[in-house]
């Protein structure tokens, strides 16, 4: 009876494994399903090309790794702050700032990278204090907020850059009018280094980001499962007014996890900048890094660990993606990770029926479940 | 024999894992008032909500008046003219007494709402009957009273016959339930038929004419209340003699613990002071409780004196260290006062101590709401354990949580308090029973050996077992000298429990007791502030206290 | 004078999508469910309607009956935005997903799909539609000989169909929402949808109303947005989805208050666009690239009249949780 028992509980965690095994599997078929319509004879090869060309090679793959790394970086920004109750969407606004603030330092302040690495931390966990803030003291919704600030942001930085005269490609001699500069040409210090991982996997892309955003992976999962501090964040995510009750701050513990989550997105931008091989084109439109930062972190189920796989994933489609091309539009891709998102909802529920269903099981001990909790958004209550 | 209004029979009505009504029978007889006792989890509720359309039973048979029906949903009841007041109210707060007495059921034409012929009728009805409401007031605005006043002319202006009332009078003064009784019997002499849920054998002695006892999803029979007992209502209820009185020592009362004086705290719902002026002592080895209607200022006096509210002003000592000293804002500057500084001099430090700090202090405090304030129900049960001293040495090193030492002190705990769960330490808190959920909360706060507990409504929910269990813990932790704060609208466990009484009413302390010299009546007139002790009675019961 | 008409009719013309979007999340959140793909959703609103005006324009249609047409594109618009709703009224009200979750996959769904189906009929590298010249509204289409008034230029430098359904669809709004059965009930399931149900009003049915009408307006309100900010659809409205969120939770959720915000937000945002030639706006001259500070105006402003206005904001109380009828 009670290794019945133990084995139903064991079952959420590897229910999300499935579920999201499925909800890939589905949404790579629903791809496939679309390749057919559009160009049937080209889609045979490309689904193929779009399944293995991560592995083709070992320039392709070192590409897979060197794109991870900032997907990494922004699902652990997502995946942060969704394990303390927040939904950071800002996530772009803080990878745009933070890559900004690492540019700035390379090319402005001609710093070496790691350096630009930590500017970078700092300006994204600094773009995450805003929602932070104004959720915390005057209760706005924090997605709201992200939204608003990631425009912002962007606006903000093409200014900046605009009047930073040396940040432009044209002051080095580039012959671009509308993006930074070619960081080899401005300041090679601040390249990440490569330690001979570009020669070793024969690809221009390979440096070490891969590993400091598997690093700061490993720092999150730390913090959040081991730490009394992540102990009064989840606390806080999961019931604010439990965690008021119990002496945490729980105002300050929001902004604290946007302000962290913030900084990991940061670093997302101030890794992929710093490759070399990216230069900031004044834009129109948002990073997608940053939105793509969320299927990572909800196929991870918000894990620290886990998104450093389903990072790879997303990464290992995009470079199938990109190998589609010609034939196809690359936005194929965005296609089936929205897919892949919305078929995560489906396994969130499968998960809570079978919680549910064990727990009911349990709850035969005569009295009554309280009525459902009330709406937990708004706290009643103050704190002194 | 077709007499029988309603006939439910052997209804079987399950929830994945339990089964709550278990071939059940129950018979209505036209312009009766027919009650359905029995304790938490009994499944009364189930099977009203089932008459009601709410559920469908897996198995079983409704007949009305003779003939067989399948009641699908609430639009079925209605048009069987079933209807039901709930025991949470099922009130829209944004709408008007008006457009909630017509959800559902609103006069329009083609779609639009004929506001003015619905007012008529909802007068009409309302001083036919006498309950008075304010069509125009927003749910929000109104009283219980009045809220439930509203939830029976829903049922009116449908044109039921059938009224089911569930726990109706949980809510209610016991002037205020009078009222209600007689409003059913009024319906009852109408030629309406009446079932109401409860679990107090007071009213079903006063009002019922006929009883079903339901016991763990069975149903253990029907009686005539006139030939029957209190005594053998609660046998059938429970299955076997309850004890109505605790049994406990005399108290030995020691030095002063708790000194609150003159505390006020605004109320978030109106412009008043939801707490105005209280004084009073709570010592080492007693138990005193704060009794009164729900919504009276209990609630914020406890979140003021824990720290989850500020008060406006007053002063709280614990063991004579000083947690909260705020002077209202008039006192800070007398008039004629030349300068600032004269004024500072007077001044006295405005102190609020943070929770944590009061929690260090020695203060427990068992939440009114378990689920809202009293775990993290996404938390294991060991994690909630430690919800309080988590960032103690014992717990924790340069910041890291020590596990092995917070799964010993959970084990140690689940077996102390026998706290019962499906997999131990590590179980989800939301898979637990209230029960037990309860027991985790109770063994947290009395296992920090604190100088004051706050124990607000701790059994509430809970079944007779568990409520014995606790009160138990309650008189041995009083016995091991520790001062205790009980907050309770149950008047069994205000008398059995405390050694003393205070009621509260509108935010004052109206009166003192001790339960072995008061009765039940006497505490509802203060309760319901028909009655208080003069003024001056605070520096009194002071004095009575130091004794 | 002239440019007092051009920012006034400019005003108008922008927040008539902002208006419409955020009607829709209002009826969406009045019956219990967030509503954040909004933006999806007036993208594909925009995709399909522009496809089908290029469709009529090229069968020779548009161009005889051009009001008609427009008509028919705003209907195809409402009903292909209504449809793609549908998708996030399943995934919240029948699988019970979490609803920020599900309306961000259909935002990153939309403009993807839109650029791949573009792609697709037009041709390769092709991805802008161009919206036909019959679909403004001029003064022949009324008869009137054009001059240059101040009036004349204030109603149809750009006057477009989707203006007139803005403030009709307003009007329905508020009637539907206080004075009929329909709207009391909706109502009623975005505060206590326990209560409704106890009194035997089908929540999850009115839920998935509140999300149709939503796909409706929202669909209409991404044709309004695609014909205000130019001459062709490419496949984006850059953020107006969620600035009508912001205008929906500034009005309070309510339709008039709503109408003030929108109006308020266009305005800045035109601010924005026109900082050149209004001689009283200051024009950082030392700055490069300065149209950048206006073009953050309306997202700042947004913030800061948030942060003053979040005392009074009363949000419907049961939005964003899934109705169980099992739970009692």
């Amino acid at each position: 009876m009670s290794e019945k028992k133990k084995r139903s509980f064991r079952l959420p965690n590897m229910t999300s494994f499935f579920a999201s095994m499925i909800s890939i599997g589905i949404g790579l078929v629903f791809g496939l399903i679309l390749l057919i319509i559009l160009n049937p004879e080209a889609s045979g090869e490309a689904f193929v090309s779009l399944i293995s060309a991560g592995f083709r090679s070992s320039d392709k793959f070192a590409k897979v790794l060197y794109q991870a790394a900032p997907l990494i970086m922004t699902g652990l920004s997502v995946a942060f702050a969704f394990k303390t109750g927040l939904f950071n969407i800002g996530a772009t606004g803080q990878y745009t700032v933070g890559g900004a603030f690492a540019l700035i330092a390379a090319i402005q302040l001609q710093q070496p990278w790691y350096v630009c690495l930590i500017l970078a931390l700092i300006g994204g966990a600094f773009w995450g204090l805003f929602p932070g803030l104004f959720k915390a003291y005057f209760n706005v919704n924090e997605v709201i907020t992200s939204i608003m600030f990631n425009w912002i942001a962007m606006f903000a930085v093409n200014l900046t850059i605009n009047n930073l005269p040396m940040m432009l490609a044209k002051y080095w001699g580039g012959a671009q009018m509308d993006r930074t500069a070619n960081l080899a040409q401005a300041n090679p210090s601040a390249l990440i280094p490569r330690l001979g991982l570009d020669e070793l996997m024969n690809s221009n892309y390979m440096n070490i980001s891969i590993f400091i955003a598997i690093l700061f992976a490993i720092v999150a999962w730390i913090i959040l499962s081991k730490t009394t501090f992540g102990y009064e964040l989840k606390a806080c995510g999961f019931n604010r007014n439990a965690s008021i009750y119990a002496g945490i701050n729980a105002k300050r513990n929001i902004v604290l996890s946007m302000v962290i989550s913030g900084a990991f997105a940061g670093v997302g931008g101030g890794l992929y900048f710093l490759a070399g091989t990216g230069q900031y084109t004044l834009l129109k439109q948002l990073l997608t890094a940053g939105f793509n930062g969320i299927p990572v972190a909800l196929l991870a189920s918000s894990h620290p660990i886990g998104t450093i796989f389903s990072a790879l994933f997303v990464s290992y489609i995009q470079v199938g993606g990109d190998a589609m091309q010609p034939d196809f539009v690359k936005e194929i891709i965005d296609i089936i990770i929205s897919v892949i998102i919305y078929l995560a909802a489906f396994a969130l529920l499968m998960r809570e029926l079978l919680t549910r269903r064990s727990m009911l099981a349990h709850d035969a001990e005569g009295d009554t479940p309280l009525p459902p909790a009330d709406p937990e958004e708004k706290s009643e209550v103050s704190e002194s | 024999m077709n007499d029988y209004v309603i006939e439910m029979l052997n209804i079987t009505k399950e929830f994945p894992g339990i089964r709550a009504n278990d071939n059940v029978t129950l018979r209505l007889k036209r312009g009766e008032i027919h009650a359905l006792l029995g304790e938490n989890g009994a499944g009364k509720s189930t099977l009203m909500s089932v008459l009601f359309g709410l559920y469908q039973p897996e198995n079983g048979t409704i007949k009305k008046d003779g003939e067989v029906v399948r009641i699908k949903d609430p639009n079925d009841a209605n048009a069987l003219h079933i209807g039901m007041v709930h025991q949470h109210f099922k009130l829209v707060e944004v709408f008007t007494v008006l457009e909630n007495i017509i959800l559902g059921v609103e006069p329009n034409k083609m779609g639009f709402l004929q506001r003015k012929e619905a007012r008529r009728k909802v007068v009409e009805l309302s001083e036919r009957y006498g309950l008075k409401v304010d069509p125009d007031a927003r749910i929000e605005d109104i009283s219980v009273g009045m809220q439930q006043r509203v939830e029976i002319l829903k049922m009116l202006y449908r044109e039921n016959d059938i009224l089911i009332f569930d726990e109706p009078t949980a809510v209610l003064t016991p002037q205020e339930i009078d009222e209600l009784m007689d409003i059913m019997r009024s319906f009852a002499a109408e030629g309406k038929s009446i079932l109401f849920i409860t679990h107090k054998l007071n009213e079903i002695m006063a009002v019922a004419d006929r009883c079903t006892v339901l016991r763990k999803g069975k149903c253990v029979g029907t009686v005539d209340v006139k030939d029957t007992s209190k005594q053998e209502l609660s046998r059938m209820m429970v299955g076997r003699d309850v004890e109505f009185v605790v049994a406990k020592d005399p108290a030995k009362p020691g030095e002063t613990v708790l000194d609150v004086e003159n505390l006020t705290v605004p109320s978030k719902l109106h412009k008043n002071n939801a707490v105005k002026n209280v004084s009073f002592r709570v010592r080492a080895g007693e138990i005193v409780c704060l009794a009164g209607i729900e919504g009276n200022g209990q609630t914020e006096f406890v979140y003021a004196l824990t720290g989850l509210e500020k008060p406006v002003s007053g002063t709280i000592k614990l063991k004579n260290e000083c947690i909260v000293r705020l002077a209202p804002r008039g006192a800070r500057r007398r008039r004629g006062e030349k300068t600032n500084a004269a004024a500072k001099e007077r001044a006295v430090k405005q102190i609020n101590a943070p929770i944590r700090a009061r929690s260090k202090l020695g203060m427990s405090h068992i939440p009114e709401d378990r689920q809202k304030y009293g775990l993290v129900l996404d938390y294991t049960l060991e994690e909630n354990l430690v919800l309080e001293r988590y960032y103690e040495p014992d717990f924790q090193n340069k910041g890291f949580i020590r596990k092995p030492e917070v799964r010993a002190y959970a084990e140690k705990l689940i077996e102390q308090y026998d706290i019962r769960s499906g997999q131990g330490p590590v179980t989800t808190a939301r898979s637990m029973s209230g029960g037990n959920q309860q027991k985790a909360i109770v063994a947290r706060e009395i296992d920090k050996e604190p100088e004051l507990l706050v124990a607000v409504q701790p059994t509430r929910g809970l079944d007779v077992g568990a409520i014995e269990y606790i009160h138990k813990q309650l008189v041995a932790e009083r016995d091991r000298g520790r001062a205790i704060l009980l907050v309770s609208l149950e008047l069994d466990e205000v008398m059995n429990v405390s050694d003393r009484i205070l009621v509260m009413y509108e935010g004052e302390i109206v009166g003192e007791f001790d339960p072995k010299k008061t009765t039940v009546q006497e505490l509802g007139l203060y309760m319901a502030g028909a009655q208080r002790t003069q003024a001056g009675s605070s520096s009194e019961r002071k004095a009575n206290s130091d004794v | 004078m002239n440019i007092l008409a051009d920012i006034l009719s400019a005003t108008i013309l922008f927040a008539a999508p902002l208006l419409m979007v955020a009607l829709g999340g209002m009826f969406s959140e009045r019956s219990g469910i967030i509503n954040i793909a909004l933006e999806g959703i007036m993208i594909i609103g925009a995709l399909c309607s522009c496809l089908f005006l290029r469709v009529l324009d090229d069968s020779g249609f548009g161009a005889l009956h051009p009001q008609l047409a427009m008509f028919y594109a705003v209907l195809m618009a409402a009903g292909t935005g209504a449809l793609f709703a549908l998708l996030l009224a399943f995934a919240s009200i029948n699988l019970k997903a979490d609803q920020t979750i599900g309306g961000t996959a259909l935002n990153m769904f939309a403009p993807a799909f839109a650029i791949v189906l573009t792609w697709a009929i037009q041709g390769q590298g092709q991805t802008t539609i161009l919206i036909p010249t019959w679909a403004r509204i001029t003064q022949e289409t009324f008869g009137i000989v054009e001059k240059d008034t101040f009036l004349q230029n204030l109603i149809f430098k750009s006057f477009y169909q989707t203006t007139i359904w803005a403030i009709v669809l307003l009007i329905a709004a508020v009637i539907v929402l206080y004075k009929t059965r329909f709207g009391l009930r909706l109502r009623a399931c975005g505060e206590h949808p326990q209560a409704a149900d106890s009194v035997g009003i089908n929540v999850y049915r009115m839920r998935y109303a509140g999300v149709f009408i939503s796909g409706v307006l929202g669909g209409i309100g991404g044709l309004a947005y695609t014909l205000a900010a130019g001459s062709a659809f490419q496949s984006t409205v850059s953020g107006y989805g969620f600035l009508a969120l912001a205008v929906m939770i500034f009005g309070n959720w309510k339709p008039w208050n709503i109408l003030g915000a929108s109006l308020f937000f266009a305005l800045f945002k035109i601010l924005g666009s026109y900082s050149g030639s209004i001689p009283f706006l200051p024009k950082f001259e030392n700055i490069k690239a300065s149209e950048n500070i206006y073009l953050m105006l309306p997202y700042i402003v947004t913030m800061i009249v948030l942060i003053l206005t979040s005392k009074k904001s009363r949000a419907p109380k049961s939005e964003g949780i899934p109705y169980d009828k099992g739970r009692r």
